[in-house]
């Protein structure tokens, strides 16, 4: 895995959130961002995009956030990918939860678009740098 | 950095989207939640109501609705909490539901960018708000009376104020990052420089900066100095005028997007003028390119510029040359010009200066060099002709710019064949406001009607003060029926507006004459009309709006 970030997958289903995350990431952080409307259509999509981080919404029709990364981490090429949960649930205890699971971190909803993509370096930078 | 200001712009345009479609979401809400409430528990309905609230709770906050999102939370706690046992809602639960949507109803109608409604009476009459900036403000200032006076001023115009009279209090309330202008004294009991090594502590590791404005009884070189360092945007020295703190904070909070800055270039490489007119319409100006030298009067004339790069060695004419025959045309007497050039040698460079060049730029140009050279020539070039053409109560054009601005739309309107209004405004009984309530409070009537003559009007209108209590207005692409419309509900708002002065409320009203260029085509002809037509008004009993006869 290189160390700097430029590739994101991100399921989310929210039309307008899908849009404003895409711009902050990819215009503030200079990354190459792949929406996916659900997890399931993440999954199918990740293999061809190959990306080097994961952006999950927690909650999403169909299969959730959590179930996703289970799904992906089934996938041999992405058994180590990282993750970060995108969530609106901000207790303590969920964070961790997620944590737990393995993801990178968490990031709060609704996020502030003009940090939003310092916010994921940050995070990827606390686990490569 | 990567482009902020256009991921600001494409920002806005995403936040605005999502307001309008607030209403549509709204609704479609309450349409679900009536349709579940009056039918049996219905598991994948409840799921559907609860996704919807789920996605404004999460959205809200990043479009600008932060008290819809936290509504909406709310509002999704209690449903995941109703839902749990999975059987049908009782009555209380149907209640607080009922008040919870209630309140997230409300909410969607306060967005952060507005954060105060008492001052919105101008977005209350309009309808739509045009304000989006915060029009919040931090005083930051030990000397109660001074900083009171500040709120109750700032008020008059607008603004919301918070008052700090300590750093301490200002930094905790920075803490939750609220999205203001900070008004900032420099000197402090306990720290002489204390405003400037709070802004320092403030700015540090923002990607925004938090505008500063300084506020010092000091005018000294190493004061301002400090406050540049730390990034203010501007420094006011006490007494504080409240005109120009006022036409600051506009400016700061406008949203009226400037005008591109236009850029001529004549060079005879076309390869290079393509690649700088690539660069500095990327940044976003207006660029045209001339290739031959002895072509350039027409553009200059017609393109109007606010900067001419020129080549120094072109064929047929050298830069130097065109820079004196361009300096000996009136209106470009005072244009930034700024000659491109592979020369080194100083000497060189310092003889096109004398010919009227600003400023040179040695090739190849780096395109960041290129983009912030010609935009702060353009710039200081624009701030140095507004003291020229512009009132500074008001900001609006003075009388001889108003002038020459209504015979340069006549001649255009002529052109293209379109109707064009011109009105006159006057102030009702201004003197008795002076007289009563003294100058202070006629000046902020006067501001107050330039700044709802300038949200009111069409994007393309032009506004002046035509002298004392006397506006003009010059109104395109509009006859006098149209003009009367516009301006006649701009009357009836003004004169409901509120006024105060001390502990006093009053109402203003203003008088309008009104003409077109149908009925009279030259530019004195058209003034002299909408002056009769104004003075009609007048004797008819004031308050109202004339539109000149023949």
């Amino acid at each position: 895995m290189t160390d700097k970030l430029s590739r994101i997958l991100y399921a989310e289903d929210e039309p307008d959130i899908q849009m404003v995350a895409k711009l902050a990431l990819e215009s503030l952080g200079g990354y190459v961002v792949e929406i996916s409307s659900s997890g399931e259509e993440a999954i199918e999509r990740a293999p061809d995009f190959k990306p080097q981080l994961f952006l999950l919404d927690v909650m999403m029709p169909g299969i959730d956030g959590p179930t996703t990364f289970k799904g992906l981490r089934d996938l041999p090429q992405f058994a180590d990918t990282p993750v970060i949960f995108m969530t609106a649930k901000v207790q303590p205890g969920e964070v961790a939860g997620y944590t737990e699971l393995g993801a990178l971190g968490v990031i709060a909803k609704p996020f502030d678009p003009m940090t939003l993509a310092s916010q994921v370096q940050t995070i990827w930078q606390r686990h490569h740098g | 950095m990567v482009d902020r200001d256009a991921m600001q712009a494409q920002l806005k345009v995403l936040s605005d989207a999502y307001a309008a479609q607030l209403p549509e979401k709204l609704k479609q809400l309450e349409l679900k939640w009536n349709q579940f409430s009056q039918a049996n528990w219905d598991k994948e309905d409840f799921l559907i109501l609860h996704r919807l609230v789920h996605g404004m709770s999460g959205s809200g906050r990043t479009f600008g609705f932060s008290e819809l999102s936290s509504a909406a939370f709310k509002l999704e706690e209690y449903l995941k909490q109703a839902g749990e046992k999975n059987t049908a809602l009782n009555k209380e639960q149907h209640v607080q539901i009922e008040r919870l949507l209630g309140e997230l109803k409300q909410s969607a109608s306060r967005s952060d960018k507005a954060p105060a409604e008492k001052f919105d009476w101008i977005a209350a009459f309009s309808g739509r708000s045009r304000v989006s900036v915060s029009r919040h403000v931090f005083v930051v200032e030990d000397d109660h009376e001074l900083s009171d006076e500040l709120q109750v001023q700032l008020s008059y115009f607008g603004y919301e104020v918070s008052v700090f009279n300590t750093l301490s209090k200002f930094r905790a309330a920075m803490k939750k990052n609220p999205n203001v202008v900070v008004l900032m004294d420099v000197n402090f009991p306990e720290d002489e420089f204390g405003g400037i090594h709070a802004a320092a502590e403030l700015q540090q590791g923002r990607d925004v900066p938090v505008p500063v404005i300084f506020l010092s009884a000091h005018s000294e070189m190493n004061v301002r100095l400090e406050s540049v360092r730390v990034g203010s945007v501007a420094y006011l020295t006490k007494p504080v005028n409240i005109g120009l703190l006022v036409d600051k904070l506009d400016e700061l909070t406008s949203t009226q997007s400037q005008a591109a800055y236009r850029v001529l270039i004549v060079d005879d490489a076309a390869h290079l003028t393509d690649y700088y007119a690539m660069v500095l319409e990327q940044a976003g100006m207006l660029v045209k390119v001339v290739n031959d030298p002895l072509e350039v009067l027409r553009p200059l004339s017609e393109f109007t510029p606010d900067l001419i790069l020129i080549d120094m060695y072109m064929p047929g004419c050298n830069g130097m040359e065109l820079a004196s025959v361009i300096r000996q045309l009136d209106e470009f007497v005072s244009i930034p010009i700024v000659f491109l050039s592979a020369e080194k040698d100083l000497d060189k460079q310092l003889s096109a200066i004398n010919l009227g060049g600003d400023d040179f730029l040695t090739k190849p140009i780096e395109a960041h060099h290129l983009v912030s050279s010609v935009t702060s020539r353009i710039k200081r070039s624009l701030l140095l002709r507004s003291f020229m053409v512009r009132d500074s109560l008001t900001g609006l054009l003075n009388h001889t710019a108003i002038k020459s601005q209504l015979s340069h739309e006549m001649a255009r309107a002529k052109r293209q064949g379109l109707p064009l209004a011109f009105a006159m405004i006057d102030i009702d009984n201004f003197k008795l406001i002076n007289d009563k309530y003294g100058h202070p409070v006629g000046d902020r009537v006067i501001k107050s009607l330039s700044r709802l003559l300038k949200q009111r009007l069409r994007e393309n209108d032009v506004v002046g003060r035509y002298g004392g209590e006397e506006f003009a207005v010059v109104l395109v692409d509009a006859d006098s029926r149209v003009a009367m419309k516009i301006l006649d509900t701009i009357r009836n708002d003004f004169a409901q507006l509120r006024h105060l002065a001390d502990d006093h409320e009053f109402f203003s009203a203003f008088s309008c004459g009104i003409a077109d260029n149908e009925k009279f085509s030259d530019a004195s002809r058209l003034t002299d009309a909408a002056d009769k037509a104004l003075y009609k008004a007048k004797h008819a009993g004031r308050n109202q709006t004339m539109i000149a006869d023949v």
